[in-house]
């Protein structure tokens, strides 16, 4: 709270010099957070123009879409980018209804005691266990103990447990956004707890979500520790470049960039990978703008609110 | 100690009746041994200073304290002769028959015709043409229906405070609820849509029980058939609201009236 005004005391009126001194300190924080606001943007435009100076020699139809090669120049990218997506999808597939139901459980139905302090204990513990540690997990538990192979479904589910955490958080902090009066309201007029939640709460929370899960998509889009021993760094055979079965091995772009740059034997190493860099970039960015937008119209859809 | 208000005629018959109410947040008790007998279509005021009390008693009418953690409601309280705290009563059956307005209008960010509907399709009424009847009736009981009815989908955050309150009365009518608790609701809202509230209460007490708190004595004496004073967690005197404003039988009351109290 702001502290009382006392009146008694007689205001002092500020030399004139004071107030030059004090806009001058204005101006200046003024123009030192354009300038850091700025700076945020600058480096963004320079990077994207450096990856596109960098590697829009290497995109072409066959890059984007054919198959790679192991020893010989002239490799694609095609069933990497397909693999991306794939795992993505899987991957979200499994994180946001899990992530939902427990944030949800989490904000709605237990407000205090032991076990929702041990739940959200151990999301927050999950949430700082290092990807290439998680990626450890993936390999002796589904690919080594269950067998799996290296696969798209083992990396699908390590990455689910890597972002789990963190969209169970931004699914609580959504709803704890939702005013308190729209619940009241709904359960005034009658309605049930589960009614009030899916029908009063949540729309208003489908915002915050969706960026939420933009975020966490962009981050499964560019992993590549988790996925090196449990997805495997290199695409199925003999099924083409688009393979939709779960049990095979499916490398991603982030892991060809990373398999390229330090295992792979071609001689276009440079050109592979500053292609690969790009497309993952361009991907990422493309997904990012389409999913904001998508959010806002739901949330306009949702809520009438703009 | 039940302080029946029957001064009226005998032919009153009481909606709903408390008997011995107690409210407790965790060891603070809020309310202390209330009674008090609720006449059908009529309103009923509560009146009091600040933190006296009445909004909890309200919120206990429809059993609202059971969403609040370290809230407790004992005693006995009907409707219709019926305990709604019994335990094989559902509070969503409850609610559903008694109905709230909030002190803020607090329309739901969706567009006005589904703010209305949002209790009848909870309850499972999904024809759209009767959804629309009960939207167009319950807009119309609420002295809104002309204002909106050519932008019916717009947002009902578009509207004015008051035409919001009166959203939310309409959101109440559509459920038909057979008593509606008022919980301050031309607080927010300027002398205008003050006045077209409490022009709207007139005619609600046709159809409804009303219950209203009110911390304006001049708006309890504007609309209100009988009164009730609360101080300090206590419901001191009932009356016909003649009776209240003019001849107090506690000295409390009276010291409230005429203003000697915050």
């Amino acid at each position: 709270m702001a502290q009382a005004i006392v009146v008694s005391e007689p205001l002092e009126r500020p030399a004139k010099s004071n107030a030059r001194g004090r806009r001058v300190v204005d101006r200046l924080a003024t123009g030192l957070l354009w300038a850091a606001a700025l700076f945020v943007v600058f480096l963004l435009a320079m990077f994207v123009v450096y990856m596109f100076y960098l590697g829009a020699g290497s995109i072409s139809w066959h890059f984007l879409t054919g198959l790679p090669t192991e020893l010989t120049a002239g490799g694609g990218v095609g069933p990497e980018i397909f693999n991306s997506f794939y795992i993505l999808f899987l991957t979200l597939l499994m994180t946001v209804p899990i992530a939902l139901a427990a944030g949800i459980f989490l904000q709605e139905y237990s407000q205090t005691g032991l076990f929702r302090q041990t739940v959200q204990f151990s999301a927050e513990s999950l949430a700082t266990v290092p990807s290439i540690v998680m990626g450890l997990f993936g390999l002796l538990v589904f690919v080594q103990t269950l067998r799996w192979g290296f696969s798209a479904l083992a990396g699908a589910i390590t990455l689910t447990l890597l972002n789990l955490p963190a969209l169970m958080r931004v699914t609580q902090e959504a709803l704890a956004g939702v005013p308190a009066t729209y619940r009241e309201a709904s359960m005034a007029l009658g309605g049930t707890k589960w009614q009030t939640i899916v029908r009063a709460v949540l729309p208003s929370a489908v915002g915050p979500m969706t960026t939420g899960i933009v975020l966490i998509s962009g981050r499964i889009f560019g992993e590549t520790a988790a996925l090196i021993y449990t997805a495997g760094t290199s695409v199925a055979h003999g099924n083409g470049a688009y393979d939709f079965n779960p049990f095979h091995t499916a490398e991603t772009l982030a892991v060809h960039l990373w398999y390229t740059h330090s295992e792979a034997l071609i001689p276009d190493v440079d050109r592979i990978g500053n292609g690969s860099a790009l497309v993952l970039l361009v991907m990422v960015l493309i997904f990012n703008v389409a999913a904001r937008v998508v959010g806002r119209q739901l949330t306009v859809r949702l809520t009438g609110k703009s | 100690m039940a302080i029946a208000a029957q001064t009226d005629k005998p032919t009153l018959l009481d909606k709903m009746k408390i008997e011995d109410m107690n409210v407790y947040y965790g060891a603070f008790q809020a309310i202390k041994h209330g009674s008090l007998d609720v006449p059908e279509n009529k309103v009923m005021a509560l009146i009091g200073p600040s933190g006296c009390g009445k909004s909890t008693f309200l919120r206990a009418l429809n059993r609202m304290h059971d969403l609040t953690p370290g809230a407790r409601v004992t005693g006995k309280i009907t409707l219709d002769g019926q305990d709604i705290y019994a335990e094989d009563v559902d509070p969503v059956t409850v609610r559903h028959r008694i109905g709230m307005v909030f002190q803020r209008p607090n329309p739901f960010p969706k567009s006005i015709f589904e703010n209305v509907v949002y209790g009848p399709k909870i309850h499972g009424e999904n024809n759209a043409k009767k959804l629309q009847e009960i939207c167009e009736r319950s807009l119309r009981s609420a002295a809104l229906w002309d204002e909106v009815k050519d932008r019916l989908n717009r947002s009902a955050l578009d509207l004015s405070g008051g035409q919001q309150q009166r959203l939310c009365i309409a959101r109440v009518l559509a459920v038909e609820p057979e008593v509606i608790l008022m919980d301050e609701p031309a607080s927010a809202l300027d002398p205008i849509a003050t006045s077209k509230i409490e022009d709207l209460i007139g005619e609600l007490k046709r159809d409804y029980t009303v219950v209203i708190v009110t911390h304006s004595m001049q708006q309890a004496a504007r609309i209100s058939d009988f009164t009730t004073f609360f101080l300090l967690g206590e419901l001191i005197e009932v009356g016909t609201t003649s009776e209240i404003f003019t001849r107090p039988k506690d000295k409390r009351t009276e010291d409230y009236i005429t203003g000697r109290y915050g």
